[in-house]
């Protein structure tokens, strides 16, 4: 089963010139794929690519498919770009994703998706290979690897395999210092604090922000909100991201005594229901809630904590902006209904920095396929992730050293 | 006229496109009310004095949300408001309708001709305006021209750029400006905001969400060191961009290298650049000489007032091949290399985003608001004024207080007079006397 949007058809054109646009900005990509391409190994295989769906996972879906393998791909109701969708389509890979889809339909999609039993799943979450081994367990034998994108997405598969529930082997692609350090710090920070002022039109600048954790994301966003003028305070459950917090010269403060002063709270801690409604109910009349980690129900207004009454839901004030009411008190604007900010009401992380991750995406099908992994969730050797980095450098014009012979034996020494 | 609706009583005279697009557009306008707290508070109370009662007021300035919310204001405050829009491509017509619906006269619809944009500013002029809300003296310089009983019946202007104040000073010179005009350009909490936060900050918003391109890492070549230059390349540099200014004035580029930029000529800016973005205020920054040395990919954008900062049409006659590629992205093949314009050369900010943040509009729509009512309660002469300092402390005093920040005052101890040298019997050496240290 494909689909196809039947209403207001969109722009298949402008979906492929978005993803050849993308492309021409993706060296590190393009370099994988020569390599995965030599090995061979993906030609005839079933891939499935759950990612959010949009000119640069396109761009790997198509460097997938030129390989010779059967693709289909999931995307999410609230952040597939239909125009993408369709030029995809319009190459004859199987896309399950339709922009605005219920719940219901959603579900469909998902197990449309399943359906194409892949051999490879790249997966965004871990939603899909937990559906497989929970409600999808014929998809399960044929199901050879898994390549996991996020941190919110690896710590339910190793939760898994501490419970020896996890029955493949998988990729913790999120893990790869090509991946962590650059498209959850600098990619994930620029387009969470562009996707806000985007959908605002508010300036940065005076702004106090509070960034809930200190993580990989919770850094770049504090740091892209710091650059543009904004004070900064973190919040942290963990004492050593909360003194790094101090070092970089940001407040630090228990998230209930930090909302009380904040224009914007942004999510980062990739932890469910690390913001909840009366986390709402402490901030100033008008303060702004954005997501900046996994997503629902990492800010989940419904799980009341201490208050009695539900919060209301009012007008969509702006495109992506919905007022959030505590009865008989202040009133709130969350930024696509607590969805990713970055995904939902922009165009996700820039071009360079998903080459790199998704150029670790094209690799690690490929490790999957040339080795026989037990069950478990593992990292991408050393080799890859400085292949991938040295691609992009390359691209760059840039060169860096190698060790003196001295060096590497000092480096030894005890 | 295009498809327009008859327009509600009272307003007879509006051309917009639609008014049905109206609630959407009050949505709007009270987004922008809201975080508007200095007009609608301390300027909203000032000029409700009843001297703007009976005064018409002309505003064409981009007509968006956040200029809307500015001639609300004035209207509350009891003057008639007519509005027009500054350029044919910046109007919002659910704005539009919405003031309509408000009863306030609009002239203006989204993407219009220039020769309907042109009559609109003529019906603008017929209302025969008191006051003048003007950008780049767009009106005021065609009333001139064109009604000149009408020009010679104004009792002052408002004037929001750089660019229309030296076109009035030079009005002045021709000894063809009968009435007093405020440089409302000149308030610093004008430019020295508006041109580099709300200019900063937005042109790097709209260049990142045209492209979907990374901030960090990239060579940014920001051609023009002023205000605006200052700003983008403080943010960009902020995000991570290796950013390299070029100028053609020491003292700014001395500025720009202290401030830890490259400083480089534009030729040898551009040779490694990712991305240019020009900031000069003239024309023709970045042209035939200079396409040949961008590497392939590179991106470039105009962030200063003329749409000819880039020069497009020298690009288009040496292109093999044009093509948008995104929403706002042309693709110009150059042989077989590839290099970007956004936004087609105009003010990226504007035509590729959404113009100023609301809270920087705030300060400037404030001078504006508070320069209109400063021209209707003083007998200025004419000529031109600047806005008075006061006000512009006011403005910054109740920005403040919005935020709720207080301020320090100096104690009568701590002012250093120079009578007090001049009086002294011998020259007092501050520390060396006395056991406080």
């Amino acid at each position: 089963m494909t689909t196809s949007d039947n209403a207001d058809a969109p722009d298949t054109a402008v979906g492929r010139n978005m993803i050849d646009f993308a492309a021409d900005f993706m060296p590190a990509l393009a370099a994988a794929t020569n390599v995965v391409r030599a090995a061979g190994r993906l030609n005839g295989r079933r891939v499935g690519v759950a990612l959010t769906l949009e000119p640069k996972t396109a761009c790997l879906v198509e460097a997938i498919a030129s390989l010779g393998a059967d693709v289909a791909v999931l995307g999410s109701s609230n952040s597939t770009r239909p125009a993408v969708a369709a030029a995809l389509r319009e190459t004859g890979v199987k896309v399950f994703a339709e922009r605005g889809s219920s719940p219901e339909r959603s579900a469909e999609l998902r197990d449309g998706f399943i359906d194409h039993y892949p051999e490879y799943l790249i997966d965004d979450g871990a939603f899909n290979v937990r559906r497989i081994h929970d409600q999808r367990r014929d998809a399960l034998p044929s199901l050879l690897g898994v390549a996991e994108e996020t941190t919110s997405g690896v710590r339910p598969l190793r939760n898994m395999a501490a419970a020896g529930m996890l029955e493949v082997p998988c990729l913790a692609v999120n893990d790869a210092r090509t991946k962590l350090l650059f498209d959850n710090v600098y990619g994930t920070g620029q387009s969470v604090v562009m996707a806000i002022l985007d959908a605002t039109n508010l300036q940065m600048q005076g702004k106090v922000v509070v960034v809930v954790g200190y993580g990989k994301v919770g850094r770049g966003i504090a740091s892209m909100a710091r650059g543009l003028g904004a004070r900064v305070t973190v919040t942290e459950i963990d004492p050593v991201e909360a003194l790094a917090a101090h070092h970089d010269g940001l407040g630090v403060a228990p998230l209930m005594d930090a909302l009380v002063d904040a224009d914007v709270v942004i999510t980062a801690s990739g932890i469910g229901y690390s913001l909840i409604a009366d986390h709402v109910a402490a901030m100033k009349d008008g303060a702004i809630v954005a997501v900046g980690g996994a997503g629902p129900p990492e800010f989940d207004p419904t799980m009341l904590g201490t208050l009695t009454e539900p919060l209301i839901w009012g007008d969509t004030v702006r495109d992506n902006i919905q007022e959030l009411r505590v009865p008989g008190g202040n009133t709130v604007f969350v930024i696509a209904d607590g969805h990713c900010a970055n995904t939902s009401a922009g165009e996700g992380n820039p071009i360079e920095v998903m080459d790199l991750s998704l150029a670790l995406q094209m690799r690690a099908i490929d490790y999957l396929a040339a080795n026989d992994l037990p069950v478990g969730v593992h990292l991408l050797p050393k080799e890859v992730d400085d292949q991938v980095a040295s691609s992009q450098l390359a691209a760059a014009g840039l060169a860096i050293d190698t060790p003196s012979a001295a060096q590497i034996e000092a480096a030894r020494t005890w | 006229m295009t498809n327009s609706p008859a327009p509600p009583p009272g307003t007879p005279r509006s051309r917009i496109a639609d008014a049905s697009l109206a609630p959407s557009g009050h949505q709007a306008i009270e987004w922008a009310r809201r975080n508007s707290p200095v007009l609608d508070g301390f300027v909203r109370n000032k000029v409700n004095d009843g001297s703007m009662r009976g005064k018409k007021v002309a505003v064409v300035v981009h007509l968006e949300a956040k200029t809307a919310f500015l001639a609300t204001v004035l209207a509350d405050a009891g003057a008639t408001v007519v509005a027009a829009g500054s350029n044919p491509w910046s109007t919002r017509d659910n704005v539009a309708a919405a003031l309509v619906d408000r009863g306030i006269e609009v002239h203006s619809t989204r993407g219009s001709t220039n020769e309907m944009w042109e009559a609109d500013l003529l019906r603008v002029a017929d209302s025969n305006p008191d006051y003048i809300i003007d950008d780049g003296g767009e009106l005021t310089i065609r009333m001139a021209r064109d009604k000149p009983d009408l020009y010679a019946q104004l009792k002052g202007v408002s004037e929001e750029t750089t660019t229309g104040v030296v076109r009035l000073a030079e009005l002045d010179r021709l000894g063809r400006l009968p009435m007093p005009v405020v440089a409302a350009n000149d308030a610093a909490l004008k430019h020295m905001f508006d041109n580099r936060f709300g200019t900063g900050q937005s042109t790097v918003q709209a260049v990142l969400a045209l492209t979907n391109l990374r901030m960090p890492g990239k060579r940014l070549v920001v051609v023009g060191y002023g205000w605006v230059g200052r700003g983008i390349a403080a943010y960009a540099h902020a995000m991570g961009a290796r950013v390299t200014a070029v100028e053609v004035d020491p003292v700014r580029a001395l500025e720009a290298h202290s401030d830890g930029h490259e400083v480089a000529d534009l030729l040898t800016a551009l040779s490694t650049a990712d991305m240019a973005i020009t900031a000069t205020g003239g024309i023709r920054a970045i042209t035939t000489r200079h396409f040949a040395v961008l590497p392939p990919h590179a991106v470039l954008a105009n962030a200063g007032h003329h749409d000819h900062e880039v020069d497009v049409p020298a690009l288009i006659d040496q292109a093999d091949s044009v093509d948008q590629v995104r929403p706002g992205v042309t693709r110009y093949r150059l042989g077989s290399k590839p290099v970007y314009v956004l936004s087609e050369g105009a003010l990226v900010n504007i035509a590729g985003g959404l113009g100023h943040p609301v809270e920087i509009m705030d300060l400037s729509f404030s001078v504006q608001a508070l320069s209109c009512h400063y021209l209707a309660t003083n007998n200025l002469a004419p000529g031109i004024h600047q806005f008075p300092a006061e006000l512009d402390r006011a403005i910054a005093t109740a920005k403040l207080a919005s935020r709720g920040i207080t301020l320090d005052h100096l104690t009568e101890d701590q002012t250093d007079t120079l009578s007090e040298i001049l009086d002294a019997d011998t020259f007092h050496s501050w520390g060396s006397t006395g056991d406080s240290q």
